[in-house]
């Protein structure tokens, strides 16, 4: 009697046993725990060859504050370090004494349409064309941790036509 | 007499016309600085005939999921997706998926959602690249998904805008 209660304790452990194994495995298998200790990491090279042009480096929508205005805003770096700004598919609003303008994202100003005094930034010129891709030397004192939004700026008066946010491309 | 007044307005009339359309012609003032003309540029078209066509930062969902997606067009033609500073969480049966840009949004895909399916990520962090099959509409497919198909979960999505 005593022996035969230990043996069906025994079989039901043993059942218990076979029927978990596949159960923790099939769980294991579905979720995959270690994956969220466990990193890959990847690094493959760029789809083309490596080459010596100028490489974007920032890059951001623009988009339209006191006037519509779309397009991109990138900068791209020479291997010697030289820097310019690229606006492309640029459409805005023709204006007097529009400039292009490099200020800082976290700027107040950026939120208003209108700048109450004036904009601190780094000039880059006068807005060459209301459409159109376009480019603009960066001085090479340019601080772009600092300055990491493009203004389309118009200095008569202090309205932003457009503004782009930079981010790491 | 008569003539002379027909004549004055007619002038008024030119000068009129003159004055509001110039200002309208003045209006769409097309720049166009192309690359090759750009001194800078010039070396760089020469050494590769790769476009960027599409680009946009990766958002998290499910997960957080954080990068850039970038779509490059090979001097062959063939467009290929890259990820850059990529990085997700890790995870079983994860996917790169392109859907139409609306059907990003959610945080898990209908059945009936069209996709185009990449292949599996190689990896949850770093530098990738993933071949788009030939005549893929890109301006159809504008979101390009981390997808884990056994839990139909959207990790994170990064929606395509022209470069």
């Amino acid at each position: 009697m005593n022996t035969n209660g230990k043996s069906r304790v025994s079989r039901k452990k043993w059942v218990v046993g076979v029927i978990s194994v596949p159960v923790l495995v099939g769980a294991w298998w579905a979720f995959r725990p270690e994956k969220l200790f466990i990193n890959e990491r990847v690094t493959e090279a760029a789809p083309f060859a490596a080459n010596s042009g100028p490489q974007p480096i920032y890059t951001g929508k623009l988009e339209g504050k006191a006037h519509a205005t779309n397009g991109r805003a990138t900068i791209y770096e020479s291997t010697e370090g030289k820097r310019y700004l690229r606006l492309s598919d640029l459409t805005t609003t023709n204006g007097p004494d529009v400039h292009v303008v490099l200020a800082r994202a976290e700027d107040k100003a950026l939120q208003q349409e209108i700048v109450g005094g004036n904009l601190d930034g780094l000039e880059l010129g006068s807005l060459k064309g209301n459409k159109g891709d376009q480019n603009y030397d960066l001085p090479t004192t340019a601080d772009l941790n600092q300055y990491q939004a493009v203004v389309i700026y118009c200095e008569r008066f202090h309205a932003i036509f457009g503004v782009a946010r930079l981010e790491k491309f | 007499m008569v003539g002379k007044i027909r004549a004055g307005l007619a002038f008024a009339a030119l000068a009129a016309a003159f004055t509001f359309s110039s200002p309208v012609h003045a209006q769409d003032d097309m720049k166009k600085d192309s690359m090759k003309h750009d001194q800078m540029m010039q070396d760089d078209k020469m050494m590769r005939e790769t476009k960027t066509l599409f680009t946009g930062k990766f958002h998290g969902k499910v997960h957080k999921t954080e990068g850039r997606a970038t779509v490059y067009q090979e001097a062959d033609g063939k467009p290929v997706l890259r990820l850059k500073d990529f990085k997700t969480s890790n995870g079983p049966d994860v996917h790169v998926v392109l859907v139409a840009a609306n059907a990003g949004d959610a945080k898990s895909l209908k059945s009936d959602t069209e996709r185009i399916e990449l292949g599996k990520l190689k990896g949850n962090e770093g530098d990738q690249n993933y071949e788009i099959p030939a005549g893929t509409d890109l301006t159809r497919f504008g979101a390009v998904l981390i997808y884990c198909e056994r839990f139909n979960a959207v990790f994170g999505v990064a929606t395509l805008d022209k470069f």
